[in-house]
């Protein structure tokens, strides 16, 4: 297994550079410089110059050869993209173009709160439709599986922000059961965060419960399930560790690769409820053609998704006997 | 300046302009310690409090309550005048016209703060040194300010200090100390200013946000960091910035002895404007500002009682306003006030002069403008919430012309059917699709744009939107590729030049013209009145070339906007403002009557 661990983390940064690489052509190549929007309304050229240099916009895009023949050698890499490669891989990822605040403190500041909100909002999703699921499983075939079936299908078809609106309406600002807007760091932020989790995992039971169940019953009408029924196994014992343990592998497939994403926030629960993440972050950053800031989240996803995906196979070795890794 | 695209336009006039909105979660109706708090919101993130910086509303708002001008603009007297703020005096100005002396106050500290490291991090005196320094922070090139427009060929020998600055490899190397004729110290409490040319307007820069002194101690000491890290001479002080979530700014306990007003225009006693005459500054201790960025929660934050004031949301606005334009019984009961109000502002859809369809198209033009129903247009998407355009004034300027007539900015969809025939005899043939560039994809965007289309169609013009981001279209804009496209102006200060220089010939784009406007006459009157101080002669000169303009008819004028905004009757002193920033120091709250509001 070390051996597969290895070679996979030999690709990574094969992968890291592609992405860098893709981030770069269509932001940087497609767009091209914004030098006349940064200088505003009094660009004169030597301001639009000066923007362009301060950017680096006024070096050549891969190589400098012109460099090099001025230079030398070490000139043929004073190039854009050699720049942003080294920058970002060193982590120094520089200020935001659109804030000027540096784009490290950005994510730092962000990446708390928004996993604040994600996080507490994951396991309460995961754990809530894994349940429900399950019950579901268990109770197929009767009236309570067509209820379940049909409000799921009800949620799933209900846009997240219709979730969000009303339950800010209703619960926050009619009965005053929770803040209707704010953010705290630490415990004492707990109950501006209650509300929007409430809302994220109910908003994504429908989708959540609905693929749970397929799996659960894929399995349920296994032999073994049966076998353990036979023995007599209590109905519990065969719910929670014969069938979930069997049916993890699509779980852990959409769980892990899920995880790298939690850091991104939720764009709509941010904004909605004034929590200061990282969920309207890209957004804007796109927005604003904020390439800095993209490149430097594109990296980070990046490089958790290459890790997550790796995290993946693992999980899957240790859970099922029948996988090993090569 | 400010220069704003109409879907940004729209939205900001329907929240009312300088409403504010939002705050703090835990319910206000008793303020922490005793203190008198103000809770607010912000629209949008700050991006920096550093004056050289500065050109978004939003962070102007805080900024100018941090950092003090010159000048400022009375509060409570209309129309609007500039009376001395960090400045002793309204400045000397010799015979000439041309150079300027200003005595500075001496009464005048910055806050205290950790980079004053002489005085163990208590806030120096102020003095005309700190200017000069600022404004040449501004004139260095290295720094990328984008407000050197202001001192752009204006003030002897500040153009050659910026040329020194682009010979400076590193900023931090630039020497600051090195003179400039036009700036002068003459002592540590009298400014003078030499310019090139006369230049009436001067008067105004000053009392604009980024002309505002900063101390070079504070840049030394946080380098690039000061734009988190603002040392002024304001009313308040950052007390704490959670970066897209919460400012709190309190009260500056160094601040000088600065009083509310005692006279303003008639009415103003009787709305109890004048209560809190010959108080000291600034009446609260402390104000919340919570960005909030979506109208939901900042309107249910309002009804709420946990925001002392708020713009309407459109999608609230028959809900709050009646069919007499006024507050619906509900919102009276609550004691919430409504106040409405003009802006400086003007929006129109520019079209580019030196496009060649529609640049030398002059009944094509005219057509267009015809054709648009205005007034539906207004019904549609501002809730009737603002003016028709007949002119580029507003009328809160002082050259408005009341009588500017055009036979072409009604909506007479017939002539402008006629008019196309001679477009299209002109053009030598059936007239292309005209293509307008839309800075916005949102759903408001595609209905203007589906509302314009339709407008067209309707007199036979072929008229199709390309929808895109605004700093596209801003791109293709001021590469002049656009044909036509959304735009608009918030005026910085209330006089005529600041929307007159839009037409100007060599403001071409790049620059502000970005219609790409020519004509000769109109720039010769241009110069010459800008260099003529306030009389009916300039007023005649201003009167004539806004005739010029909406006789060529660069733009398709559309509307001047009317803002709605709503307070508590526990948020006191509130009168609009439209120029400056800076006024949370007048306003005042009755804490005792929120605290009844919000416990019942």
């Amino acid at each position: 297994m070390w051996n597969y661990v290895v070679r996979r983390l030999l690709y990574t940064p094969l992968i890291v550079i592609g992405v860098l690489l893709v981030t770069f052509l269509l932001f940087v190549v497609v767009q091209g410089d914004l030098s006349t929007e940064i200088a505003g309304r009094s660009a004169s050229a030597e301001t639009i110059a000066e923007i362009r240099a301060e950017y680096g916009w006024d070096k050549p895009l891969f190589i400098n050869i012109e460099g090099m023949k001025q230079h030398g050698i070490e000139a043929l890499f004073d190039s854009q993209f050699v720049k942003h490669f080294v920058d970002t891989v060193t982590f120094d990822f520089g200020r935001s173009r659109a804030s000027k605040q540096r784009i490290s403190e950005l994510l730092w500041d962000g990446a708390g709160p928004s996993l604040c909100l994600t996080l507490p909002m994951f396991v309460g999703l995961l754990s809530t439709s894994l349940s429900i699921a399950l019950i579901i499983a268990f109770a197929r075939g009767t009236i309570w599986d067509t209820i379940l079936v049909v409000i799921c299908v009800l949620g799933m078809s209900l846009p997240s922000l219709a979730f969000i609106l009303l339950g800010q309406y209703f619960l926050a600002y009619k009965l005053g059961w929770f803040p209707i807007f704010g953010y705290e760091p630490g415990w004492s932020g707990a109950k501006f965060l209650t509300l929007p989790v409430l809302i994220g995992i109910i908003a994504g039971l429908g989708s959540d419960v609905r693929f749970y169940r397929t799996v659960m019953l894929d399995e349920i009408r296994a032999d073994y399930i049966r076998t353990a029924y036979a023995k007599g196994v209590s109905t519990r014992r065969v719910l929670f560790v014969h069938l979930l343990k069997n049916a993890l592998i699509p779980v852990i497939t959409s769980v892990v690769l899920a995880i790298p994403f939690l850091f991104l926030g939720s764009l709509l629960l941010e904004r909605f409820f004034g929590i200061p993440g990282l969920g309207y972050m890209m957004i804007e950053a796109i927005g604003n053609r904020d390439f800095k800031v993209i490149s430097a989240m594109t990296f980070i996803i990046s490089v958790l998704f290459v890790f997550g995906n790796l995290a993946t196979d693992i999980c899957y070795a240790l859970v099922d006997p029948r996988i090993s890794l090569h | 300046m400010k220069t704003l695209h109409t879907i940004q336009l729209i939205i900001i006039c329907l929240m009312g302009m300088h409403a504010g909105c939002g705050q703090e979660a835990s319910p206000p109706s008793s303020s922490p310690e005793g203190l008198v708090v103000r809770y607010s919101t912000l629209s949008s993130k700050i991006r920096g409090l550093d004056p050289m910086d500065i050109g978004d509303t939003t962070s102007s708002a805080i900024g100018g309550n941090i950092f003090d001008c010159l000048y400022q603009y009375h509060y409570l007297k209309r129309p609007y005048q500039l009376i001395p703020n960090l400045a002793a005096a309204m400045p000397t100005v010799s015979e000439d016209s041309l150079t300027y002396t200003i005595p500075i106050r001496d009464d005048v500290v910055f806050f205290d703060d950790e980079c004053f490291k002489a005085t163990s991090g208590k806030g120096r005196g102020l003095t005309a040194a700190d200017f000069i320094y600022a404004w040449k922070r501004i004139a260095n090139i290295k720094n990328v300010s984008k407000n050197w427009w202001i001192f752009d060929g204006r003030i002897v020998g500040f153009d050659e200090f910026r040329e020194y600055t682009k010979t400076i490899k590193d900023k931090a190397d630039v020497d600051y100390s090195k003179p400039v004729e036009g700036l002068v110290a003459l002592n540590d409490h009298l400014l003078q200013i030499k310019l090139k040319k006369p230049w009436p307007q001067l008067q105004f820069m000053l009392a604009h946000l980024p002309t505002a002194p900063v101390p070079h101690e504070a840049v030394n000491h946080y380098g690039e960091e000061i734009l988190n890290h603002p040392v002024g001479t304001g009313p308040f002080i950052l007390e704490d910035w959670k970066r897209g979530s919460k400012i709190i700014l309190s009260r500056n306990p160094t601040f000088r002895d600065e009083r509310y007003p005692s006279e303003g225009e008639p009415g103003d006693k009787e709305a109890g404007l004048l209560t809190d005459a010959g108080k000291r500054l600034p009446l609260i201790d402390r104000a919340e500002f919570l960005v909030i960025q979506e109208d939901q929660p900042r309107w249910l934050k309002f009804m709420a009682g946990d925001l002392d004031v708020a713009g309407i949301p459109k999608d609230s606005f028959d809900k709050v306003i009646n069919t007499n334009r006024q507050l619906t019984p509900e919102m009276l009961a609550k004691g919430i006030i409504l106040t409405k109000y003009q802006t400086p502002l003007t929006l129109w859809y520019g079209i580019n002069m030196e496009d060649p369809i529609l640049g030398t198209n002059l009944p094509l033009r005219r057509a267009m403008n015809l054709a648009l129903n205005r007034k539906e247009y207004i019904k549609l998407f501002a809730n009737d919430r603002a003016i028709p355009a007949r002119g580029i004034l507003p009328a809160m300027f002082g050259d408005f012309n009341p009588e500017l007539v055009s036979p072409y900015i009604n909506y007479d969809p017939q002539k402008a059917k006629q008019l196309l025939v001679e477009a299209q005899r002109i053009h030598g043939g059936p007239l292309p699709t005209i293509t307008m560039t839309m800075g916005g994809t949102d759903s408001t965007a595609r209905q203007i744009g589906q509302y314009l289309t339709r407008t067209y169609k309707a007199v036979g013009l072929n008229f199709q939107v390309e929808y895109m981001d605004w700093p596209t279209s801003q791109d293709k804009v001021k590469n002049k590729s656009a044909q036509i496209y959304a735009m608009g102006w918030y005026a910085d200060y209330p006089d005529s030049e600041n929307f007159l220089l839009l037409f100007y010939g060599p403001n071409g784009s790049p620059g502000p013209n970005n219609m790409n406007y020519k004509n000769a006459e109109f720039d010769e009157l241009f110069e010459q009145m800008g260099t003529m101080p306030s009389s009916p002669e300039r007023k005649a000169l201003v009167q004539k070339m806004e005739q010029m303009v909406i006789e060529d008819l660069p733009c398709i004028l559309t509307s001047h906007p009317i803002a709605f905004a709503l307070h508590y009757n526990w948020a006191l002193n509130r009168k609009p403002h439209v120029f400056g920033e800076g006024h949370l120091k007048y306003g005042n709250i009755d804490v005792e009557r929120r605290h009844k509001a919000k416990t019942g």
